[in-house]
């Protein structure tokens, strides 16, 4: 056991130190992108009105003229104390940024992977205990077609379907302007806000408003979830303690869901969280059908305006989100599975 | 100008607007206060209706600072909370007394403002003329990069405050000594850059944070999520005429397509800026919705660069002016939202003349543009490279840039290749001789003349596209120098007639504002007018 437990304990300190490399790649990568393309804030948002020597004194003084080096390193040196900076275009702080608009991209997210695990889950293991049956062949229809549907498309015909033809949901924003105002946020998640502050006509309007979004969002996702839980339940049936089971005599119900289920799961486990970590960066294209007012449409309006210092503020800020999550379930991993070792 | 409304049929939907619709009825039959006095006089003591008004838009805000914005989104907000010493009123063109009673002068150069008595910001602290004074030094010594300071020019340049430039004799009058005649310094202090800002709350070294705004406008700001919305109260303390409404909130859109969708749901009761000529033409005769429209200042064009081939050529410029068939792009691209551009000065301002109508024609005129380049003896076709942006001017600049072509090239005096890059790489190569001719935009900072023909046609022109006339030149001279309109409108007209003839730039379309207005909605005709402030106090609605 105290080897076990030291090997564990070598294996998550080299996956976090491998982490730092990486993380230092994006940021260079991020730096660089930012710089190299064409264009400044100043340009974007005054190009056209004013005169070239006007916005070059404006760009000086700005700093935007400062050789690269030395805002590289200014850069790390304001990472590494988790200081983002403030934005160009609209003076926030971009932590302020990652808690509000991010808050509202967790809470979207966190509704859509529940979504999307029903629903992968649910189907995928119905079409992969019924395999080859009529449940299988729709199942795996269904998966395939809404994965291939891009979420935008899906977005605009529930928003046609339900919203505009049918008049029975919101089709944007977090919730009504009214409850925006006066919901008080303590967590900048709408849906905890409003049961802690016991306002449930604010909850059922935030519900309304997150349905569509997050059923769009969910149902594209589980779609990839559908095929890998069918796929990795019909291996897991195959195996050899599954036959024994059968052998004992054991249901084939208590079969598929007390042997087989959880064993096929542990694959999943890790898509499921990185897909998360991935959506915590931003659903851009769910965030702008909806209007929904999270980190990813500010990332792209920020790039938009070539607002440097929100864009690297961002996607650093995804980026150890995506490192934290992925060390997290290889952590996961090898502490369920002695196998999974450097 | 007043805006022209062309209605629809009226039906409510939407349970959001149903849930607004209850909450209005149940304030309403609990509210015991009298309507505000909403007859024009300057009572400054009325209550404002017990209404609440919701905008949607796609812009976006930068800074609720005055000395750090000069954007639409921004300014829009801006106008709601904070006061100016002379502003436009709604329709009219001309500056009008605003918190200062009168601004005189008698060489443009002195102007002395003098400020009404118990002028107060909305945290009860007295507006006196040092606040004025704070408000434009600061502008000018912070010199934000995305401010408008330059707007103010004439005080002091950015970032070098004299403290000559203003004098405050006493706490109600205020001096401003401009560097040189500026007869349009009326104007300039209806502007975003000349918003009055407390002294005792506002750094003067650096901006205000968005959510600690303090003016003295008709609103105050509620509240303030950025990207998501703005809501704003009424002023109890406000000088002039109470609101038509108590409350404002402003929802903003990251697409016009959901903005569109949120007015046909009935989650908005007005939508105003942007939507596309598609959007417009979904929504005319929209079950519950009008449309509104007034006229604006926003104009687009595409200028010659004199010192590149071919618009080196005077004849070649004078040709392209005789076959742009401007009816047919408002038409076809616009649907009609916009209107045939025939001067650089629009139409609703000042001295405007139809001077590319006058001198060339309204329609497409081949024959005429074949001659001007026969007697020149211009080969032809005539090789042009045109450049366009495709986003920063909206989706149709495609359109409006292949119709373009396809006019110049009819008749084969033109060989036109189209090219287009990017807002940020298209800024940094337009003004710097890298495009022969190329498409711009504009929307005034002011309403005035001089706000167009002085920043396209002076020999300083941001477009450095190397047109230089002397008497242009001399008459910008003449009209920024004098009070005397009569004055100031001849030289417009014989500036567009110069520059009609020489045809640096080629204006192509006027926009007019369009509002989508949900029935019950009134008012918003009365605020669409060229100086592109959507006055909410002037908006109320009816259940």
């Amino acid at each position: 056991m105290a080897g076990r437990s030291h090997s564990l304990r070598r294996y998550l300190l080299t996956r976090i130190a491998l982490a730092i490399p990486m993380l230092l790649i994006l940021l260079t990568l991020v730096f660089l992108l930012m710089r190299v393309a064409p264009g400044d804030p100043i340009s974007a948002a005054l190009g056209g009105r004013l005169p070239q020597e006007e916005l070059d004194r404006r760009r000086a003084e700005a700093g935007y003229d400062r050789p690269l080096i030395g805002q590289y390193l200014e850069y790390l040196g304001d990472v590494a104390t988790f200081d983002f900076g403030t934005t160009i275009v609209d003076n926030r702080p971009v932590t302020d940024v990652i808690v509000q608009n991010g808050a509202a991209t967790l809470e979207l997210t966190m509704v859509a992977m529940v979504i999307a695990v029903v629903t992968g889950v649910g189907i995928g293991t119905l079409a992969g205990r019924y395999r080859d049956t009529g449940l299988d062949v729709g199942g795996r229809l269904f998966g395939i077609v809404i994965y291939a549907a891009p979420v935008f498309y899906l977005g605009f015909l529930a928003q046609l379907v339900f919203g505009k033809w049918l008049g029975w949901l919101p089709t944007s924003g977090r919730a009504s302007p009214v409850v925006t105002f006066e919901l008080d946020t303590k967590t900048n998640l709408f849906l905890v806000d409003s049961v802690i502050t016991g306002n449930w006509e604010a909850f059922v309007d935030v519900v309304e408003h997150l349905v569509m979004p997050a059923t769009v969002l969910g149902l594209v996702i589980g779609g990839v979830f559908i095929r890998l839980v069918r796929v990795n339940l019909i291996q897991t049936l195959k195996g050899d303690y599954v036959e024994a089971a059968r052998a004992r005599g054991v249901g084939e119900r208590a079969v598929v869901f007390r042997h087989a289920f959880k064993n096929a799961l542990v694959p999943i486990v890790t898509v499921v969280g990185l897909q998360f970590a991935l959506l915590l960066s931003g659903a851009v294209l769910t965030e702008q059908t909806f209007n929904w007012p999270g980190i990813g449409s500010e990332l792209v309006r920020y790039l938009d305006n070539r607002d440097y210092i929100a864009v690297q503020g961002i996607i650093t800020f995804a980026g150890l989100v995506v490192v934290f999550v992925s060390v997290l379930i290889d952590f996961v991993n090898a502490w369920i599975d002695p196998r999974v070792r450097f | 100008m007043e805006g022209v409304w062309r209605g629809g049929a009226v039906k409510r939907k939407g349970r959001v607007a149903a849930a607004f619709a209850v909450m209005a009825l149940v304030l309403a039959a609990c509210s015991s206060d009298e309507p505000g006095d909403t007859d024009g006089t300057d009572t400054g003591t009325a209550e404002p209706a017990d209404v609440t008004i919701i905008h949607g838009t796609t812009d976006s805000i930068v800074s609720l600072d005055p000395a750090g914005q000069y954007d639409f989104g921004s300014n829009q907000i801006s106008q709601q909370v904070y006061s100016t010493l002379l502003e436009v009123p709604a329709g009219g063109s001309l500056p009008e007394p605003a918190l200062a009673e009168s601004c005189e002068t008698e060489d443009s150069t002195v102007y002395t403002c003098t400020l009404q008595d118990g002028l107060t910001f909305s945290d009860g602290s007295p507006l006196t003329s040092e606040d004025v004074a704070f408000s434009f030094q600061r502008n000018i010594e912070i010199d934000d990069p995305q401010g408008a300071c330059s707007l103010l020019a004439s005080l002091a340049a950015c970032g070098k405050w004299k403290d000559s430039a203003i004098e405050t004799p006493d706490d109600t009058t205020v001096v401003f000594n401009l560097q040189a005649p500026n007869a349009v310094w009326p104007s300039v202090l209806t502007t975003s850059a000349a918003f009055i800002v407390p002294s005792e709350v506002y750094p003067a070294d650096a901006l205000q944070p968005d959510d600690q705004v303090v003016g003295s406008g008709r609103y105050t700001l509620a509240e303030y999520r950025p990207g998501e919305q703005v809501v704003l109260e009424a002023n109890p303390s406000f000088y002039g005429d109470a609101p038509l409404n108590t409350r404002v909130f402003v929802q903003y859109f990251k697409q016009s397509s959901a903005l569109k969708l949120a007015l046909e749901q009935g989650e908005v009761d007005i939508g105003w800026r942007t939507f596309t000529p598609t959007d417009v033409s979904s929504l005319e005769g929209a079950e519950g919705l009008s449309v509104v429209e007034g006229p604006g200042g926003e104009i687009r064009y595409f200028a010659f660069n004199l010192n590149l081939e071919p618009g080196d050529e005077p004849a070649v410029r004078q040709a392209a002016a005789m076959l742009i068939d401007r009816q047919a792009i408002a038409d076809n691209v616009y649907e009609g939202t916009v209107d045939p551009l025939y001067s650089m000065l629009p139409a609703g301002f000042a001295g405007h003349t139809e001077a590319f109508a006058e001198r060339y024609g309204e329609g497409p005129d081949p024959d005429g543009a074949a001659q001007v380049l026969d007697d020149a003896s211009v080969q032809t076709p005539v090789e042009l490279e045109l450049w366009w942006t495709p986003t920063h001017y909206g989706d149709a600049s495609a359109d409006e840039y292949a119709e373009i072509k396809r006019q110049l090239e009819e008749g084969g005096l033109f060989s036109v290749t189209l090219e287009s890059t990017e807002w940020d790489q298209y800024t940094e190569d337009a003004f710097t001789d890298g495009y022969p001719a190329y498409q711009l935009g504009w929307f005034p900072d002011y309403v005035d003349g001089d706000n167009y023909i002085a920043s396209f046609y002076s020999s300083a022109s941001f477009l450095n596209i190397h047109y230089e006339n002397q008497e242009v030149d001399d008459l910008i001279a003449v009209e920024q120098g004098s009070t005397d309109d009569a004055e100031r409108e001849g030289s417009f007209q014989r500036i567009q007639e110069i520059t009609a003839e020489e045809a640096p730039i080629i204006p192509i379309w006027q926009g007019t504002q369009l509002a989508i207005v949900r029935d019950g909605v009134t008012g918003v005709e009365d605020t669409l007018d060229p100086t592109y402030i959507f006055r909410y106090w002037l908006i109320s609605k009816s259940e």
